[in-house]
């Protein structure tokens, strides 16, 4: 209490500063006075009076400094005093200024904004309550689309029982709704969820309430709990949603509360239900079937339990269920279970991008100090006649060093500013990049955490500068002096660090850009990439008309579930087919074709299957295809070319002969080297009785070209085309192909759709070309941004390299001077300069290219289409960096070789 | 001999004390009167330990006519200054008494 008020005095002291001057001058002169009077009194002469009352005060001017000491905060004082020296300096460089600050705003702004991206994805602690004990389980198998296979419910069981290590087992299964509005349709992403949950991942609610076991099982009504977002984006935040019902697949639901806001994994989902919404999900097929997995589990670690001891548990339990429940595990598909901290698991995706734009903003960072030390150090040595001023007037080192620092402070603080103002903006740019990969891109802001990293940044900058540069050891100063030194310039070890700086710059730059080209090159490969469909003038419509929930409610007869579901398919095949001819008959529709799914896009089901007369070898991994439907006009429409047999016509009809079309994969793996027309295959496997497809023998009848439906990067699955007739219309799409006007046409059709299904939700409309952006726009991005930090990087490293060299050159004017006046011509000056900096190069190169070497193979998992370490682009990576370096070695050599002799030797 | 440091401020507040309200030169006197002129107070001492005395609230000042009609600025023990008194007081009474004790505590045998 009593040092705070003392220190309020000090700090109101230092502007009261004057007028406390005078009045302590004063009040000392009063009390000279009455000693001298007292003196006087006791019989002194008036001089000695007044000497002996001087010398017992010590002195007049030595009592003001001690109180003027104390008075304000002499050490605040005197930063204040460095930074209005500091500013002062800085305002009469403005150049140096200006490129140092833009420098290091470039660097700062980059790192700024990719770090608040890492720190929002992969590193700050996740809104859960206890978030880093929640894990997340995946199951996969070998085999295309089997990365994660998610779990059956008896295998949630048996985890349950077995694994006391984890406190908590929830269960979430994503599902689709149709959520029927006043005028409108949506189709939700949901999660079908256990009623321990919300318990296990640590979340509560912001209004009513959240699913609890008592929400369970069949015979409850059925409840949602809407997620932040969606409750946000659907009901503009209204309160007032809670406790009311709405429409999902026909049935009222009633909305119970409204989440926290938090990621959800694998994907973004609009609302939570209890399982009984769907009947499927309450049905005994779904609770005791082994291999009817759609249940993603989360998992909390009970107390004290660690992840270590997870893993061996559930690997103790899994091994038992493989050896228990052999038809549910065929051995040559290798299942098995992963257990992963729920928190990395959000942040997989991202993980590898994100460190390597991190690692590029680092990069770029490097170059910029680098840049600024070197401007530093140029400038240092212009300054040092200065710093001897000083030090002559009794500035001691520590004061000097102070000072710099204090300078340096102020440029990376600007450079800091200005770089957060460029992170503002490109935040919003990458806040769209990141959504692609994480689920966690909403949390993604230039918070305390992100704005304490840029400061931290910021003074460990100031910090470098200021003691990169060598100030004298105390003492030497004075023989300086006293030598009539004007400066200490050039020192060996100066220049060497300059050098080192540019060497670095050059590496580093070329690190960066062999990265953005090899980037380059994958999103040129992968927008190059054969889709399949021989036209790009194709657009796609996603139409559910089946609504699979609803209907009888469960517990009862399955098979009462499956012929209610049949009888709406019958109006649903009805409505399809009114779509397609009226669209058919739009102006400029080419063709109309009907699917289950759109081209490019991944099949909803994929099965076992098997070939007539062809036997599995032991420890062969079971073939799976991706099932898809297509009316007799689809492949025309889409664009997709037959390579061999017939299409489908109106005559493949339900009831007439089961026939198929499959791809040239499913034939190449089928039937290498041999006609598959006429040959017979059947789906498969445990799960085929859970469906609604037969496992007949089905007739091949032709063989379609390949499609990249799991996107243009990924190679084209096995697939198997039944007639849309022929089978239930799960999913259900549009494929229209059409002349040029496509934005008119996809109005004209929406407006066809919602007129015959106005309860229909139009899940999305695509071109062709959409279709294949959404696989090449990321790495498009990625390219780009890495690319715009590999070209500043040049820029800037351009620039160092001039910048030394022209420092050079103008430190070595009188050498230079002497070297003409001695006989050797304006060329042997340029080349002699050019010979300095081309050393540098080449360093640098050399140093680059093995940096590159080994950091490229670092993203290998980001490149398509090109190796790792491509020579082309390393080639002219190199050749781009040695071009632009010579250009800038070219411009302080002409400078160099126009010195006029007599005026350089002149000045010496 | 100089004066030690942290005593002074005891020595200007109890002077302030036994005296009331004082200009500079008033303490100064009195302070080495009382001292038997063992201790010589010059302005570069006394005026910052005023001055700090003054910030930490435990002194008040005013100009005002001194006796000899002179302006000078005078010190008055505020309400804070009496209670800081009494308390460095006894602490003062402790420490030498500990001190003493110690000081005459018999040599042990070696």
């Amino acid at each position: 209490m009593r040092q705070i008020r003392a220190l309020l005095a000090r700090l109101a002291g230092m502007f009261t500063k004057n007028r406390a001057d005078d009045e302590l001058k004063e009040e000392l002169q009063s009390h000279l006075e009455m000693e001298t009077a007292e003196n006087i009194r006791r019989g002194m002469s008036p001089e000695d009076a007044r000497r002996h009352a001087l010398v017992a005060s010590g002195g007049l001017t030595r009592a003001v400094e001690a109180v003027r000491d104390r008075r304000g905060l002499p050490w605040l004082e005197s930063v204040a005093a460095d930074l209005r020296y500091a500013l002062r300096t800085l305002r009469r460089s403005p150049a140096f200024t200006a490129v140092v600050v833009v420098t290091l705003a470039l660097g700062i702004g980059a790192n700024t904004a990719i770090f608040s991206v890492v720190h929002a994805v992969l590193l700050k602690p996740l809104p859960n309550r206890d978030g880093d004990r929640l894990l997340y389980l995946r199951q996969s198998a070998d085999g295309p689309g089997q990365a994660n296979i998610s779990f059956s419910v008896p295998e949630v069981h048996d985890l349950r029982a077995g694994v006391p290590s984890l406190g908590g087992i929830a269960e979430y299964s994503p599902w689709n709704l149709t959520l029927q509005g006043d005028n409108d349709a949506v189709r939700l992403d949901v999660g079908l969820v256990t009623g321990n949950y919300f318990d296990v991942m640590g979340l509560s609610p912001v209004l009513g309430r959240l699913t609890r076991p008592s929400d369970d099982g069949a015979g409850v009504p059925p409840v949602m709990v809407l997620t932040h977002d969606f409750w946000v984006k659907r009901f503009s935040g209204n309160p007032a949603i809670v406790g009311r019902q709405v429409k999902l697949d026909g049935q009222s639901v009633t909305v119970i509360g409204v989440l926290q806001p938090a990621p959800f994994f694998p994907d973004r989902i609009d609302a939570l239900l209890n399982m009984v919404v769907s009947p499927h999900h309450v049905s005994a097929m779904m609770v005791q079937n082994r291999s009817h997995r759609m249940t993603e589990v989360v998992a909390r670690l009970a107390p004290g339990a660690t992840v270590a001891q997870a893993r061996t548990e559930v690997a103790a339990v899994y091994a038992r269920l493989q050896n228990d429940y052999k038809e549910a595990y065929n051995p040559g598909s290798h299942y098995r279970i992963v257990v992963t901290p729920f928190k990395e698991a959000l942040g997989e995706r991202a993980r590898l991008t994100l460190w390597l734009l991190m690692a590029a903003a680092a990069f770029v960072m490097i170059i910029s100090a680098a840049n600024v030390a070197n401007l530093t150090l140029m400038r240092g040595v212009r300054r040092e006649h200065e710093l001897v001023v000083r030090a002559a007037l009794g500035a001691g080192v520590a004061r000097l060093r102070r000072l710099l620092l204090v300078e340096n402070l102020v440029l990376t603080l600007l450079g800091a500013v200005s770089g957060v103002a460029i992170a503002l903006v490109a935040v919003r740019l990458l806040i769209s990049l990141a959504a692609r990969y994480s689920p966690r891109a909403g949390e993604i802001r230039l918070d305390g955490v992100v704005l304490g990293f840029t400061l931290a940044l910021s003074v460990a900058l100031a910090l470098l500068l200021s003691f990169i540069a060598s100030l004298p050891r105390e003492g030497t100063f004075a023989s300086w002096i006293s030598a009539g030194v004007r400066r200490m310039s050039g020192s060996l070890r100066k220049q060497r660090l300059q050098r080192g700086l540019v060497v670095a710059q050059v590496a580093v730059s070329v690190v960066l850009l062999a990265g953005a080209g090899l980037l380059t090159r994958t999103m040129i490969r992968l927008s190059e990439v054969d889709s399949g469909l021989r036209t790009e003038s194709v657009f796609a419509m996603d139409v559910p008309l089946l609504q699979l929930s609803g209907g009888p409610s469960s517990g009862t007869d399955p098979m009462a579930w499956f012929r209610h579901i049949m009888e709406l398919d019958v109006a649903a095949k009805e409505q399809y087919e009114r779509m397609r001819s009226e669209i058919r008959a739009l102006p400029g529709v080419d063709e109309a074709g009907l699917g289950s799914s759109i081209p490019l896009a991944a099949s909803m089901m994929t099965f076992d299957v098997k070939a007539e007369g062809q036997s599995l070898t032991v420890g062969e991994a079971v073939p799976r295809a991706d099932v898809r439907t297509a009316g007799p006009e689809y492949f025309r429409a889409s664009g997709i070319p037959l390579l061999a047999g017939r299409e489908f016509t109106s005559t493949d009809r339900a009831g007439s002969e089961l026939v198929v079309i499959v791809n040239k994969t499913f034939a190449d793996r089928f039937f290498p080297g041999a006609d598959p027309i006429g040959k017979r295959i059947a789906w498969t496997g445990p799960l085929l009785k859970l469906s609604p497809i037969s496992g007949d023998w089905r007739t091949i009848i032709g063989v379609s070209g390949n499609t990249r439906d799991g996107g243009l990067d990924a190679e084209p699955r096995a697939s198997v085309f039944m007639p849309f007739a022929q089978m239930l219309s799960i999913g259900g799409a549009l494929v229209i192909r059409g002349d040029s006007n496509a934005p008119g046409l996809v109005a004209a059709a929406t407006r066809i759709v919602h007129r015959i299904a106005p309860a229909a939700p139009i899940v999305k409309v695509l071109t062709v070309a959409q279709i294949k952006d959404q696989s090449v726009s990321p790495r498009r991005l990625n390219a780009e941004l890495v690319s715009s930090f590999g070209i500043l990087a040049l820029i800037i490293a351009a620039v160092g390299i001039a910048g030394v060299l022209a420092f050079s050159v103008s430190a070595r004017t009188t050498e230079i001077g002497i070297r003409m006046s001695l006989g050797a011509d304006r060329g042997q000056v340029q080349r002699m300069i050019l010979r300095e900096g081309g050393v540098l190069l080449v360093l640098g190169l050399v140093v680059g290219v093995a940096g590159a070497f080994f950091a490229t193979g670092l993203v290998r998992g980001l490149l398509f289409g090109v190796a790792p370490r491509d020579p082309t682009t390393f080639f002219g990576v190199a050749l781009l960096m040695l071009a632009i370096g010579i250009v800038a070695c070219w411009i302080p050599a002409l400078r160099a070789s126009r010195i006029d002799p007599a005026i350089a030797m002149r000045s010496a | 001999m100089d004066v030690q440091q942290g005593t002074l401020a005891l020595m200007i507040l109890r002077t302030l004390e036994v005296l009331g309200s004082l200009h500079g030169y008033g303490i100064a006197r009195r302070i080495e009167e009382t001292s038997k002129h063992r201790l010589t107070l010059n302005y570069g001492t006394l005026y910052p330990a005023l001055l700090k005395l003054e910030q930490e609230g435990f002194v008040s000042t005013e100009w005002r006519p001194s006796e000899n009609n002179r302006r000078a600025k005078y010190y008055a023990l505020t309400a804070a200054g009496k209670k800081q008194l009494a308390r460095e007081t006894r602490e003062w009474r402790q420490t030498a008494e500990l001190i003493a004790a110690f000081l005459a505590s018999p040599r042990e045998a070696p």
